[in-house]
């Protein structure tokens, strides 16, 4: 069985990004800046109907707009455009200018369908549907464990609540798009991407090219955070444009594109039931949900892949639990993977309950949590000690007070919560080159996002042959190099590492055998090298069962404090402990837990897409009116690595972002004695929970579908088998 | 390094900035060096010109970092654009569009300004700094070298707006509190999370310590908690 | 962005000379920028009149305190003098954007800025103000629209710098053909209450040249709430400009905004303040007859208890005290 050394020299250690210095001189090129020559740029026509029909696109006045180099229809025939935002055609043109022009004078020719963008209205009998032949909300999937309704009856505290979470968007900075050229029969795209090889396959078939005729380079990309794995429409519009015309296009997507049809994290609409015995464990749940991932949820996906549902009951051992979900189709665009998928809804209603549960009980929260979080899991195990460190280090015994006791206009709170997350490695090809001079570069298929990738391929070649990460090459990001899966949850560090791992031992024994050096590390290399010759040696290598492990558990405690009189909230502190396996490198394994904190509290408190119900766009496709969290809101963050270096490598950059907006929304309601149950907690929802505002009663916060499972009749549906809760 | 009111990175003796210019117009206490007078007179003439430009495609020179850049543009084409796709220095990006990101900022006579909301043919005359222009002979700026040894740069993308933005607050405000690095960086969003790493970086480059904030339990402790 | 053409002015004179009847002047660009952008606004000329001169002094004047229309917010906000002397309008100032809106941004285009309503600066809906047949806000998604709604168009006014000279008492100066005249900051506005399809009270082709505040110094204050911590649009913000003779008030003035497509101001509050002790009691009376004729709307009525809160705040402030941190 291969293992990790035990007293490393960088593993575990902290190093510099290996590609810093490419990153703050303006050096890397990413997609968007790949300027070939002769390169033209690329635009996409979208829908601004929210449903229509298009009959017909005419393009021949954009054609005759001066520089423009090809006009094409995303599709010839009729068709329905079933959201705001949707493609139906695309320019190229030799500058910026002209591609604006051109798009002006596209004439559409489209008949207006009813939409429903409104999750809440969707889910009525008599709301407008997405696709005719489907009520808009499916039925719903059932999972049941024990004896519910009993042990709701047995029950000595009873809790309900009503809680959603909004539609957040991805919003990486680098937006969407590629930079394609076809020459000859080869194509070859700079996508910023997750997934190289997932662009390359989707971008062969859509195009009906041989799969080895197609290149995709990814060298740096700003940002995916799960909205970056296949090539889009935007990637075939784009190869479709440099195959019509010769040239290299450059087609990235505006940021106002970015907010319709690329991606979001599905919304959440939670009706909650808890039943706890006087001791405070909680033996009955049931949880009633829905929520959409645009027009591809419900019942009739029409070819998309959205779902809205989450793991349910999140994390606490119960006995009794009933759940069921169904996803609603509204006239938006998809959602895709967003870091942690389902996990930070689940976190947020199943946390904010259990904090009314505990205020019902009279317990603290903690003690609460710890009574429950009870399940035989290796994450809920560690979950447990987390508990503990994080309350020492928090001083959560010293600062908590019950719900609304904290005196005075301006009231502090505390809350925490918990998350989990799987991850663990996958097969991954790489290899390695060694040269006479003792060069030495690695290829590795895989991406790196951000996450600092390429730094941990170096980090761990030069560990196993005894030099400094900066005198290894690693490249990443290419399909000529041996293959790797998409950067997604939280699967590369564990898939790569071992990998290398492997084609380092692999190109040590081959070093060993040319040179005759037993050790040929460390100060031996270059000698070891220069037998090589004039041929470099090239070892290839895969991933290794037993380098790396799934299943994590963190916690996270927030403080913050609440004007009451204009609902403002400042965010004082997050508290992130989180359980992470073998650090390969500390200072980028930090960057990501504050990376994760930092998105959640965006979750928290700002972000949310607006859609409008009257003409049925995305109201704020800008920074503007979706904020981010900026410099001024950031809260002092502290991190806990929990190291287990014997579990080998785990990924971190999901499980840090889930607890977040819970550990927030509760300490809200522990400052201000009041609960907001709907993302983000923005001061008018926090004026309106203190009932404050005369034409917004605090129970009308969460909206009007308390009912929906009644009026659904969702009590006829049995269970169906499928994955459950998160532990 | 740099004079007072001129931009420190970039050498142009003979571009007279506007932001100088103005204030030779605007208060007679500024007593116009003699030597300066003759120029002075053709940069009145310069900028008092009249003249309608476009909308077709008009000569536009731009001083970046340091050199005097002559393009042909239509009035409607951005600093941003121009700098980016027209002199190809790709380092500032096109993230919002709209002034509320601050990718794009460069220094324009040394001040943070975001060049998505300017026009190229509105920036002639101005001294332009981007990242490009900050590092020479492949030497880091301080602030480019604290970014890189406290980490802070995910994706990276984000990274040369605070780069140039922060190195304009050093060179006016050599020592800042925590509290001037946050206001300063108000104006630029990172979405991978960095921003308590950039506050590092912008104090260790100014030569102020600061805490880490993070630690690291090993198994041993885990057990005995 | 549409082809526009561009010239750059260096009089008065030659600015209106340049500017038609589809021009629009381009001073900081950050506003008018974003409008052409969007297509919402196609200029076909944009002259620019950043180098008009005189144009950029802050001047201390015999009566108080001149300020000319290319003034950048930094400046503003940065100026030693006016931070001494009336602080509530650094404090306005440093709350404009970010550092590089205020770096760019100018005082004229502060207060000139075009409605900031999500419909009206939408490329895909065209709102009663673009010219369309309703107010979309009014019937839907109206968070951060005014609280003062009996109007046709319900964005309201989202400039910082318009309530604190409100507030001051200061007044506009505006180039309108051969005239010259002056605009009182509280009549700034007005139009725009009746007029859906104005911004504020100036005509195309108006130019502000300065702005002047006829007070040298006066204890003044300015305050605002938004969702985020800084770079956010004000959910309602106040400014209160008075002197205090002991415990007594003295000439103050209200001013608030974000609640209507006016400054809101009302002379019944001023007047009810004058020479009243400050306490909790009073500052909440002057509040209600400051909201008292608002209307709000389905997703604003928040905006009436934080307008509540800031109203007795700057007042207290005027005062030296913190009133959100004193426990009651």
């Amino acid at each position: 069985m291969p293992s990790w050394p035990t007293e490393p020299v960088y593993i575990g250690k902290s190093t510099q990004r290996v590609d810093g210095p490419e990153k703050v001189t303006g050096e890397a090129r990413y997609s968007s800046d790949i300027h070939n020559e002769g390169w033209i740029y690329g635009m996409i026509l979208r829908s601004q109907w929210p449903n229509a029909k298009i009959h017909s696109i005419d393009l021949s006045a954009a054609r005759n707009v001066p520089g423009i180099k090809a006009a094409i229809k995303v599709r010839d025939d009729e068709f329905v455009a079933h959201y705001y935002g949707q493609e139906l055609a695309a320019v190229a043109g030799t500058s910026k200018q002209a591609c604006i022009d051109a798009l002006l004078l596209i004439k559409v020719d489209a008949t207006d369908i009813a939409f429903v963008v409104s999750e809440e209205t969707a889910i009525n009998p008599d709301s407008s549907r997405v696709f005719p032949d489907f009520p808009n909300i499916g039925e719903p999937k059932v999972r049941e464990n024990g004896e519910v309704d009993k042990a709701f009856a047995q029950s000595a505290v009873t809790v309900e609540g009503l809680y959603a979470t909004q539609i957040q968007m991805h919003h990486c900075l680098e937006t969407h798009g590629n930079t394609a050229h076809q020459q000859g029969d080869n194509l070859t795209v700079w996508a910023s991407t997750q997934g190289v090889f997932s662009v390359r396959d989707g971008l062969a078939s859509n195009l009906e090219l041989p799969q080895n005729k197609v290149r995709v380079i990814s060298d740096y990309m700003g940002g995916g955070f799960g909205s970056k794995f296949g090539p889009g429409v935007e990637g075939v519009l784009v190869s479709r444009l440099t195959q019509k015309t010769g040239l290299p296009v450059k087609l990235m997507l505006p940021r106002y594109d970015e907010a319709k049809a690329v991606g979001n994290r599905p919304s959440s609409f939670q009706k909650i039931r808890m039943g706890a015995d006087a001791d405070g464990k909680i033996i009955a749940f049931e949880l009633n949900s829905f929520g959409t991932s645009g027009f591809t949820s419900g019942p009739s996906t029409a070819g998309g892949g959205g779902r809205a549902g989450f793991p349910s009951p999140y994390l606490y051992n119960i006995p009794n639990t009933r759940v069921r979900q169904a996803g609603v189709a509204v006239n938006t665009g998809s959602s895709r993977a967003f870091r942690a998928p389902g996990h930070p809804q689940a976190s947020f209603g199943m946390e904010s309950i259990m904090d009314e549960m505990a205020a019902r009980l009279n317990m603290d929260p903690l003690d609460f949590r710890l009574k429950n979080d009870t399940h035989d899991s290796l994450p809920a195990e560690i979950r447990r000690k987390e508990w503990k460190i994080a309350a020492e280090s928090f001083g959560w015994k010293e600062k908590y007070n019950p719900p609304g006791s904290s005196k005075g206009t301006i009231k502090k709170g505390i809350g925490l919560a918990g998350g989990t997350w799987g991850g663990g490695g996958r097969g991954t090809q790489a290899e390695c080159q060694i040269n006479s001079d003792g060069s030495v570069e690695l290829r590795c298929g895989t991406q790196d996002l951000g996450t600092g990738t390429r730094t941990l391929m170096a980090i761990i070649a030069a560990e196993i042959f005894g030099l400094k990460p900066g005198q290894i090459t690693a490249r990443l990001g290419d399909t000529l190099f041996p293959p790797s899966g998409g950067s997604g949850g939280s699967t590369t560090a564990a898939s790569v590492s071992p990998a290398i791992y492997d084609i380092c031992h692999n190109a040590l024994k081959e070093l060993g055998e040319v040179s005759g050096m037993e050790d040929p590390t460390g100060n031996q290399w270059f000698a070891a090298c220069r037998k090589i010759g004039i041929q470099p040696l090239i070892v290839q290598g895969r991933w290794q069962e037993g380098l790396s492990s799934r299943g994590v558990g963190g916690v996270q405690m927030a403080e913050v404090e609440v004007d009451t009189e204009t609902g403002f909230i400042k965010l004082n502190k997050v508290l992130c402990v989180q359980d992470c396996g073998l650090v390969v490198n500390k200072l980028a394994t930090e960057s990501q837990a504050n990376g994760g904190v930092i998105m959640g509290v965006g979750y928290a408190l700002y972000e949310e897409r607006i859609m409008d119900s009257l003409s049925g766009v995305v109201l704020n496709p800008n920074f503007e009116n979706y904020k981010l969290p900026g410099a001024q809101d950031m809260p002092e963050i502290e991190i806990i690595l929990m190291e287990m270096p014997e579990r080998g490598v785990i990924g971190i950059g999901e499980p840090v972002t889930i607890p977040t907006a819970a550990a927030i929304a509760n300490a809200v309601a522990n400052a201000i004695g009041a609960r907001v149950p709907t993302l983000p907690i923005t001061p008018d929802k926090v004026l309106a929970a203190l009932g404050k505002v005369p034409n917004k009663p605090a129970d009308s916060l969460a909206g009007n579908w308390g009912d929906f499972d009644q009026k659904l009749n969702w009590s006829q549906y049995s269970p169906t088998q499928e994955e459950g809760g998160g532990h | 390094m740099q004079g007072k009111n001129k931009s420190p990175h970039n050498n142009s003796p003979n571009s007279l900035s506007r932001r100088e210019f103005l204030k030779g117009v605007g208060t007679t206490a500024v007593a116009a060096a003699a030597s300066q007078a003759e120029q002075l007179a053709a940069q009145i003439k310069e900028v008092s010109d009249e003249k309608v430009h476009g909308p077709e495609a008009v000569p536009v020179t731009l001083h970046v970092n340091g050199e005097k850049r002559k393009l042909v543009l239509e009035p409607r084409v951005t600093l941003l654009e121009a700098i980016r796709e027209h002199l190809n220095l790709t380092g500032q990006k096109e993230v919002c569009d709209r002034g509320t990101c601050g990718a794009c900022t460069v220094m324009v006579d040394g001040v943070p300004q975001y060049s998505c909301m300017k026009l190229a043919v509105d920036s002639q005359n101005e001294d332009i700094t981007t990242v490009e222009g900050l590092s020479s002979n492949g030497q880091l700026n301080k602030v480019q070298q604290a970014f890189i040894e406290c980490d802070s740069l995910m994706c990276g993308y984000c990274t040369p707006g605070f780069v140039v933005n922060l190195t304009a607050l050093l060179d006016h405000n050599p020592k800042p509190s925590e509290a001037d690095v946050r206001e300063a960086c108000s104006g630029n969003l990172c979405r991978c999370g960095t921003y308590p790493r950039i506050f590092d970086a912008a104090l260790k480059a100014a030569g102020v310590k600061t805490k880490s904030r993070v630690q690291i339990l090993s198994a041993k402790d885990i057990i005995n908690a | 962005m549409k082809p526009f053409q561009y010239a750059t002015a260096s009089s008065a004179d030659g600015a209106l000379e340049l500017c038609g009847k589809n021009d629009q002047f381009l001073a900081g660009g950050t506003d008018i920028l974003g409008e052409v952008k969007e297509f919402v606004s196609n200029p076909g000329r944009l002259v620019n009149i950043k180098n008009l001169p005189g144009t950029r002094e802050i001047v201390e004047t015999d009566t108080g305190w001149k300020l000319g229309a290319n003034v950048t917010i930094a400046e503003i906000a940065a100026h030693e003098g006016l931070r001494r002397a009336l602080p509530g309008l650094t404090q306005a100032a440093a709350k404009v954007g970010s550092p590089q809106i205020r770096n760019m941004g100018t005082l004229a285009g502060n207060l000139a800025q075009h409605s900031r309503c999500w419909y009206y600066r939408h490329r895909d809906v065209q709102c009663l103000k673009n010219g369309g047949a309703r107010c979309y806000a009014r019937e839907s998604e109206n968070k951060y629209h005014s609280i003062f709604s009996g109007n046709p168009c319900i964005s309201p006014v989202v400039s910082n710098m318009a309530v604190i000279l409100a507030a001051l008492e200061a007044s506009v100066n505006i180039r309108r053909g051969k005239q010259t005249f002056d605009i009182k900051m509280a009549e700034f506005y007005m139009v725009a209450w009746f007029n859906p399809y104005a911004h504020n009270s100036l005509k195309p082709a108006d130019l502000i040249l300065e702005v002047n505040i006829p007070v040298k110094t006066r204890s003044c204050v300015y305050l605002q709430v938004s969702e985020k911590s800084d770079f956010d649009w004000a959910l309602v913000s106040c400014a209160a400009a008075g002197d205090l003779d002991g415990n007594a008030l003295k000439n103050v003035r209200v001013a608030l905004g974000a609640i209507s497509p006016m400054v809101q101001e009302v002379e019944d509050a001023n007047s009810f303040l004058e020479g009243k002790e400050l306490d909790r009691r009073t500052a909440s009376m002057a509040a209600n007859i400051i909201l008292e004729e608002a209307e709000p709307l389905e997703h604003n009525g928040y905006k009436v208890p934080m307008a509540r809160a800031l109203i007795r705040r700057a007042l207290f402030k005027l005062a030296g005290i913190n009133l959100e941190r004193e426990t009651s």
